[in-house]
């Protein structure tokens, strides 16, 4: 009788722990997002939903940031393991104050920035933004550059007035009329079509990237603790993470369908297209010469240019390529 | 006045609160279609309503339980800390000389400038979100309870002492029932406020609740969307109030103005 118990305990047991192993065995990572779920931000959304993660062995957990910066410092205190931002957040970071956090894939290999107006505001290129009133939002890491960008095509930063404002009322400003352009990511365009169509305005995007602001974008962090102790789960991490991307770039439909499996107030469609419009940022000459994630030494040292002359830092501040480290890439 | 007249202005009087509320609406609606107000400037009653129930009802019930949730731990923290913590402050002069000015430091201290500072340093999970809610909070609740352990009448306290009672009968049987008016008004205060506290911290860090849902929606610039998240988060902080006055009425009735038992 004990026998036949002890037997039944044993097998329950192990039946227990044979079911439960995968579980435990799945290796926790923390992924924040630079800003609040969004198409854009469609890749890890899509490695999750496609099951990339699970099949590397990762159990993830995605978290909205509220910024670039606040990404480095979250990752920088330990608060996250992985995340995405503006590299030009974490060069200023890194050269401010040694945050040991670094950038290991490129996303955007160009610059999403760009000024939004209407058709028929009489802007039809950056210069004719002199004399204008435009809005931004307050913590936006375009502002830092805005000033510099006008300098370098000739135009007196003192002739434009700036507001700064929620980001939520960029939009609205811009179809009343309150304001001339907004300041935002070519990302966010397809948001704006709904104030738009409301008051029969249509929008018009002026890149940055069409003025001379080159250098890398959105890039993919890590904290150095958990690229030290955890070398072969970021590896993986950003290797799902990656392919995630792809599939989402082969097929934008997938990128609205995987955020609304995981953050159910999304609306598909406008996600859809919110990925959509950062495809070229992606998938463009840059990256098909250097390849996916790749960081480019000319390119890095721009991207800390433009970061340095508009922080008013010397370029020895930092050395770049100290802020990146390219073994993590899948091979 | 005939009786009909009468009874007709009684009926009025009865659901003025009701009819003034039902015209606002009505006023707002018609503005809106009248001066054909853009929905991302101004939306209309219908364009709020339309847009909430547009979305699911287990995404409302997630976002109004996460916020709840908060809202009633950092209620609650603030509860259990304060009362004590007020007790001891009525009760020892050298307390108050030295805990006081630090409540005060920390009461005007803007949480919502500390609150991205607290999420770093104690990460994304409840416990910051907890501790902000319980920041904003807690003070009312001190402040009132002092204020009402002391103004219990000298004689009641002299009395207590010529029939030997000892400073902790003093304090649960004459003190603590004499200041229940006061503590149940700084808990009325402290339960919207609690609401706040729970948005501040979603603002700063969260994946779910109506702070989060506001600001989701405002970044989709869906303006009538995040008005349904706005009403649903005044209409959480009124039930939230709604029920402590019930406590109230329920388990220390005499605590009311004889007006309201």
């Amino acid at each position: 009788m004990i026998r036949s118990l002890l037997t039944r305990t044993l097998a329950v047991t192990g039946l227990v722990l044979t079911t439960a192993a995968p579980a435990f065995a799945a290796d926790k990572v923390t992924f924040l997002l630079d800003w609040l779920p969004a198409g854009d931000k469609a890749a890890v959304y899509v490695a999750q939903a496609k099951g990339l993660f699970a099949a590397e062995g990762l159990e993830v957990t995605i978290q909205s940031g509220r910024g670039s910066s606040d990404v480095v410092t979250k990752l920088g205190t330990g608060a996250g393991d992985m995340g995405t931002g503006g590299l030009a957040a974490l060069l200023q970071a890194r050269a401010e104050s040694k945050v040991p956090v670094k950038a290991i894939a490129s996303l955007y290999t160009i610059e999403p920035d760009a000024i939004f107006t209407t058709e028929g505001s009489g802007i039809n290129s950056l210069k004719d933004i002199a004399g204008k009133k435009i809005a931004t939002a307050t913590f936006s890491s375009s502002n830092v550059v805005w000033p510099l960008l006008l300098q370098a095509n000739g135009i007196d930063p003192a002739k434009v007035e700036l507001l700064k404002v929620d980001p939520g009322a960029l939009a609205p400003m811009l179809a009343s009329g309150k304001v001339d352009a907004t300041i935002n990511w070519v990302t966010v365009a397809p948001g704006f079509e709904g104030p738009m169509n409301e008051v029969k305005k249509k929008l018009k995007v002026i890149s940055w990237s069409d003025y001379g602001f080159t250098g890398y974008g959105l890039s993919v962090f890590a904290s150095e603790k958990f690229l030290a102790e955890r070398p072969d789960v970021a590896r993986r991490t950003l290797k799902a993470f990656l392919a995630g991307n792809q599939m989402a770039i082969a097929d934008p439909k997938l990128a609205g369908a995987s955020v609304k499996a995981s953050v159910g107030d999304i609306d598909a469609a406008v996600a859809d297209k919110q990925f959509a419009a950062s495809i070229p940022l992606m998938d463009n000459a840059i990256a098909k010469k250097d390849g996916a994630g790749a960081f480019e030494k000319a390119l890095l040292a721009k991207t800390w240019e433009w970061t340095a002359k508009s922080q008013n830092m010397p370029i020895e501040k930092l050395d770049p390529e100290t802020a990146v480290d390219r073994s993590f890439l899948p091979k | 006045m005939s009786p009909r007249l009468s009874r007709t202005l009684v009926q009025l009087n009865r659901f003025a609160p009701a009819l003034t509320f039902i015209a606002l609406l009505l006023l707002w609606e018609g503005s809106c279609r009248f001066f054909a107000i853009p929905s991302f400037l101004l939306p209309s009653p219908s364009a709020i309503v339309t847009a909430g129930a547009n979305i699911e009802w287990t995404l409302w019930l997630g976002h109004i339980w996460a916020t709840l949730r908060v809202a009633a731990m950092g209620f609650v923290l603030a509860v259990v800390v304060s009362i004590p913590l007020a007790i001891a402050l009525a009760n020892s002069r050298f307390l108050s000389r030295t805990l006081y000015p630090i409540l005060i430091i920390v009461q005007s201290t803007p949480v919502v400038a500390v609150a991205p500072i607290i999420v770093t340093t104690l990460g994304a999970a409840d416990l910051p979100r907890v501790l902000i809610t319980f920041m904003i909070a807690f003070f009312p609740i001190v402040v009132s309870t002092v204020t009402g352990l002391l103004a219990t009448p000298e004689e009641l306290i002299e009395l207590s002492r010529s029939l030997k009672a000892g400073r902790a009968r003093e304090v649960l049987h004459i003190r603590l029932p004499f200041a229940l008016p006061y503590i149940f008004s700084a808990l009325k205060i402290a339960t919207t406020l609690s609401v706040v506290g729970a948005v501040v911290a979603e603002f700063v860090a969260a994946e779910r609740g109506l702070g989060f849902f506001i600001m989701f929606s405002t970044s989709f610039f869906k303006v009538p969307q995040a008005f349904a998240g706005l009403i649903v988060l005044v209409a959480l902080s009124l039930a939230m109030f709604r029920l402590c006055v019930i406590v109230q009425r329920k388990f220390a009735p005499w605590s009311l103005p004889k007006s309201e038992r």
